[in-house]
């Protein structure tokens, strides 16, 4: 099988990044992600198998070891609530339970109608604006249970196209490990982290 | 003691030993005569330190450290303890975190009684463990291919298996999934271990994990019997060790024969025993009755006919019967046969190959030749040859280490895409017919060659050639071998498949040779002139000995009318073939692991083969069978025992001097010894010739190349490998498939020089437009004409 047409092009200019095909096994994992929705599926996996050179085998080898490659299905949302030691001591483990009862969806699952998906992870190296949550890898800070329930009820009603870290951080943020860097244009536009290469970029609404 | 500037000396244990600076610890305190258990390290693979039993501690400026011995290479002045009650303590505490999930299922695990684990955990384990949770459980057992099961729950994680098909078979279909806590090895979900290669895992899994589906709860270690013999598969000529209980064949191991497969098999190899124990194997002489049928007889009868028939179209005239075989049978039995069919049938009409090989004087006598082993030195390597993957996979396994591990240039030549490609440095395509070309334009090295060229500059080179399909001429393969004596310190390998074609060759089993390497003044017919001798009645008969022309020969249909025609045949075989079913006698033989006798193999390695089974029925050794014949037609060809004949080799064949079983049973001789021997000369000496056969123009050509699991005799006689062959199906260039108005999966009629088949098409871009490729022995016979028409089936 072969992607769209577009996946296929960033797939190139991703492989010509790389002296070795197969070192750029993980960002195509991510494009066949993005392709696909979110999901890594089968295909997906035997596509970025004849890209890289390598044997399926040796990309799902890959892909089943990070959790950030979604082979069970995943939401329009993700949310995922730090729940490692600095985030767990200050509340995290609330903030997740505040997430999975807003959006009705336990952790590690995906709601029925495909809006969100929970999940907690372990540490996304924001332990001094602890605790952290990310939705669709973009990063707020110093989530209280009750900011994370708005957080979700935003999401579910405002749908945005883009979900900018900064534009979070704002409305639902506290407490931030740095906030001397440059302002962040850009967000994700699915549940695969903001790269440029991949397309899965969007401009700040 | 001096040291010399490339060995190191160490201290282990309080002993002093030397080694090669560089040897891993492990490796070094081995030769130091000090074992060290371990799971993960094997010596044939690059060390990765998973599995931590193999700790030992080293003294260091620091004090005593422990460290892993697979992963550190020895330096001057090391000083390691293995047998302190830290070391113990540590591998104590290794064993109980590696029996933490296993099962303690021995007495019903296939490696139990030869188990790594077991016996390691018996000699270093603690007693018992503080673990009292719930150990993991999987489904279990799961077929990762048609021929290795996987029970996951087993497996100690030490990527014996998975590196042992990344680094040294190159098909990476087995890998670890969900590292972490729930580290598991699989397949990818519908792609199988389907590997040439997959047995060499269960050989090497250090615990029960890989178990392989011909031998699983079959036998207990301790109940086998074992002989050290060598494969009859191919000609490559893989060290193996012999494996049976009550009389039946149950496995083959891998011996590691350094300069020959290195303890690797194919799994055709492997699995390729369970042909002995067929229910097919002739057990009884046949004779043909009044009604044109063969039934059983006794032996007497048997011989009395098959030596009164023999005579009555001897007393024809001189050089009216002819012989054809012997590329299967042992050393000692081609050399029986070869007296058989020149002494007592008084012919030289006499071939072991059938059409499908190379130049008999080439095989035995071309120079420089060049051994297995000399891939470990070579600069650069010269495949043009069949697909070795398919024919000769564990040299397509030197190859490749060759061309990976020791970093030689491998240029590839061939019709198609072969096995080697993704670890070629160039490869080269061309049509069938137009090697010629090729091989002058290669030559040339100018324009996109150039690369290439300069490539094959880079000596020493090692050039393995062989024809790579059935349309390319012989002359072509030499042609090219003369080419490759000229560059740089350059040695030839001629390769052909058939197992024991070489010891076939040396024996003088072919019009032009003579036993020991020496040239025939007086050539007789070859397997061509022969059946055509048979068809026009200008032979009055045939004697087989383990050869079926009517399916392997490059025309089968007219080797089956050459046999139908025939005044009287004599067939000395394992099987009832289509060949011997035309035959007025049968006689059943003794095969693989029931004789005793030596085989060469195609670098001219002398090895020797032993017995282990009594065989079928009344199955005698064909070298028996031969002298009872011979003493019918009033002599003797001194076949009394296979010994005997052993030594009359070795005393009277030239480049076989000195190559006794006694050299071959014991010591450095269990390696094999290369041909001339210890006292041996060669009187042939061949230097190829550059008569190329000048290109000819087709629209459409056909190759034909052999596959590992076909539809041939004794791979079909066996449950796990008869499933392994595949449908037969026509390869064509996209191009072609435009240019005749054909899609992937519709059908197409062939029709070659023999033949015509209807076949499935695949695509296949990696043929030169205007090529056809058929698998060969799958079920189309076409004819090994190079020319072809094909249509389009609606």
């Amino acid at each position: 099988m072969t992607w769209s047409r577009a996946t296929e092009t960033r797939a190139a200019a991703i492989l010509a990044r790389y002296p070795e095909k197969r070192s750029a096994v993980m960002p195509l994992l991510y494009l066949a992600m993005a392709e696909e929705g979110g999901d890594l599926t089968e295909d997906g996996m035997r596509r970025v198998a004849e890209l890289t050179g390598l044997s399926a085998a040796q990309v799902q080898a890959v892909a089943s070891f990070y959790t950030m490659y979604k082979r069970d299905g995943v939401g329009r949302y993700l949310v995922s609530v730090c729940t490692s030691i600095s985030c767990m001591l200050c509340g995290g483990d609330e903030v997740l339970d505040a997430v999975a009862d807003e959006t009705g969806v336990p952790d590690g699952e995906t709601g029925e109608d495909g809006l969100f998906s929970v999940e907690h992870v372990e540490c996304i190296g924001a332990c001094g604006g602890a605790p952290a949550v990310q939705v669709n890898y973009e990063l707020v800070e110093g989530v209280t249970p009750e900011q994370a329930r708005s957080l979700c009820r935003w999401l579910a009603e405002q749908r945005p196209e883009t979900v900018v870290g900064d534009d979070l951080q704002e409305r639902f943020g506290g407490q931030r490990s740095f906030d001397w860097g440059p302002e962040e244009a850009e967000g994700a536009t699915g549940p695969v982290p903001a790269f440029g290469p991949l397309g899965t970029t969007g401009e700040r609404s | 003691m001096p040291s010399q500037p490339d060995l190191v000396t160490f201290t282990v244990d309080g002993k002093e030993a030397q080694v090669p600076a560089g040897t891993l610890l492990i490796e070094a305190v081995k030769a130091a005569g000090v074992h060290i258990p371990h799971f993960c390290y094997h010596p044939r693979m690059k060390p990765v330190g998973m599995c931590r039993m193999c700790l030992v501690q080293v003294e260091g400026p620091r004090g005593m450290m422990l460290g892993t011995s697979c992963t550190m290479p020895v330096t001057e002045g090391m000083v390691v303890h293995t047998d302190t009650d830290t070391v113990a303590k540590a591998q104590e505490g290794v064993l109980e975190f590696l029996l933490l999930n296993h099962p303690l299922d021995c007495p019903v695990c296939d490696r139990g009684g030869e188990c790594p684990l077991q016996d390691q955990t018996m000699a270093a384990g603690p007693g018992e463990s503080r673990f009292v949770e719930e150990k993991r459980h999987y489904p279990k057992p799961i077929p990762i291919s048609d021929l290795v099961l996987l029970d996951r729950e087993r497996c100690i994680l030490c990527a014996r298996c998975t590196r042992f098909s990344d680094e040294i078979s190159g098909d990476p279909l087995i890998e670890f999934k969900d590292r972490g806590n729930a580290t598991q090895v699989n397949t990818f979900p519908d792609e199988p271990f389907a590997s040439y290669f997959s047995g060499n895992t269960v050989q090497i899994c250090p615990v029960g994990a890989l178990t392989a589906t011909p031998y699983r709860f079959r036998a207990r270690p301790w109940d086998l019997e074992a002989v050290e013999s060598t494969c009859p598969h191919c000609s490559v000529g893989c060290r193996i060790s012999v494996q049976a209980s009550r009389n039946e064949a149950l496995r083959f191991l891998g011996v590691d024969n350094g300069p020959v497969n290195q303890g690797w098999l194919c799994d055709k190899g492997r699995f390729g025993f369970e042909f002995l124990n067929s229910g097919d194997r002739l057990d009884t002489p046949l004779v043909r009755d009044e009604d044109g049928d063969l039934v059983e007889a006794s032996w007497a009868e048997a011989l009395d006919r098959a030596a009164a028939g023999l005579s009555a179209a001897a007393a024809e005239g001189p050089g009216r019967l002819a012989g054809l075989g012997g590329a299967r049978s042992t050393n000692e039995e081609a050399y029986a046969f070869g007296r058989f069919v020149r002494e007592t049938l008084g012919s030289n009409h006499l071939d072991a190959q059938l059409g499908d090989g190379l130049d008999p004087r080439v095989l035995a006598g071309i120079t420089p030749r060049a051994a297995i082993d000399d891939l470990e030195r070579a600069r650069t390597v010269l495949v043009w040859a069949p697909d070795l993957k398919e024919e000769l996979p564990v040299l397509y396994l030197r190859v490749r280490r060759a061309a990976t591990e020791l970093g030689a240039n491998l240029v590839v030549v061939h019709p198609r895409a072969t096995g080697l490609d993704p670890v070629a440095t160039h490869t080269l395509r061309y049509r069938p017919g137009a090697g010629t070309e090729m091989l002058r334009r290669l030559a040339d090295g100018s324009g996109d060659l150039a690369a290439v060229r300069a490539a094959l500059d880079e000596g020493p080179v090692v050039a393995i050639i062989g024809r790579p399909g059935l349309g390319d001429d012989p002359r072509l393969a030499e042609a090219v071998m003369a080419f490759a004596a000229g560059l740089p310190d350059a040695a030839v390998l001629p390769v052909t498949r058939r197992s024991n074609v070489y010891g076939a060759a040396d024996m003088g089993l072919a019009p032009t040779l003579l036993p020991g390497r020496v040239a025939n003044d007086a050539p007789g017919r070859d397997a061509a002139g022969i059946l055509e001798g048979l068809a026009s009645g200008d032979l009055g008969g045939l004697v087989l000995l383990g050869s079926d022309p009517a399916t392997d020969y490059v025309e089968p249909q007219q080797a089956a009318a050459a046999l139908d025609a025939a005044g009287f045949t004599v067939a000395i075989d394992l099987f009832l073939t289509p060949s011997a079913a035309k035959a007025d006698v049968v006689l059943p033989a003794l095969g693989f692991a029931e004789t005793e006798g030596t085989v060469t193999n195609l670098e001219g390695r002398v090895q020797k083969v032993n017995r282990l089974l009594p065989g079928p029925g009344s199955a005698r050794p064909a070298h028996e069978i031969l002298e009872d014949l011979a003493r019918r037609m009033g002599g003797s060809i001194g076949a009394a025992s296979a010994e005997a004949l052993a030594a009359e080799i070795a005393g009277t064949a030239p480049a076989y001097a000195g190559i006794t079983w006694e050299a071959l049973s014991w010591g450095a001789g269990r390696e094999g010894i290369v041909a001339p021997g210890p006292e041996g000369s060669q009187p042939l000496a061949v230097a190829p010739e550059d008569h190329a056969p000048p290109p000819a123009a087709r629209d459409l050509v056909l190759h034909q190349a052999r596959v590992l699991y076909d539809r041939g005799t004794l791979t079909q006689a066996g449950p796990s490998l008869a499933k392994l062959a595949k449908e037969p199906a026509a390869y064509v260039h996209p191009e072609d498939a435009t240019r005749f108005g054909i899609k992937a999966g519709a059908a197409v009629r062939l029709t070659g020089s023999g033949g015509s088949a209807e076949l499935p098409v695949v695509l296949d871009p990696s043929l030169v437009a205007g090529t056809v490729y058929v698998p060969l022995h799958l079920g189309a016979a076409l004819g090994a004409g190079l020319e072809i028409s094909m249509e389009a089936v609606t």
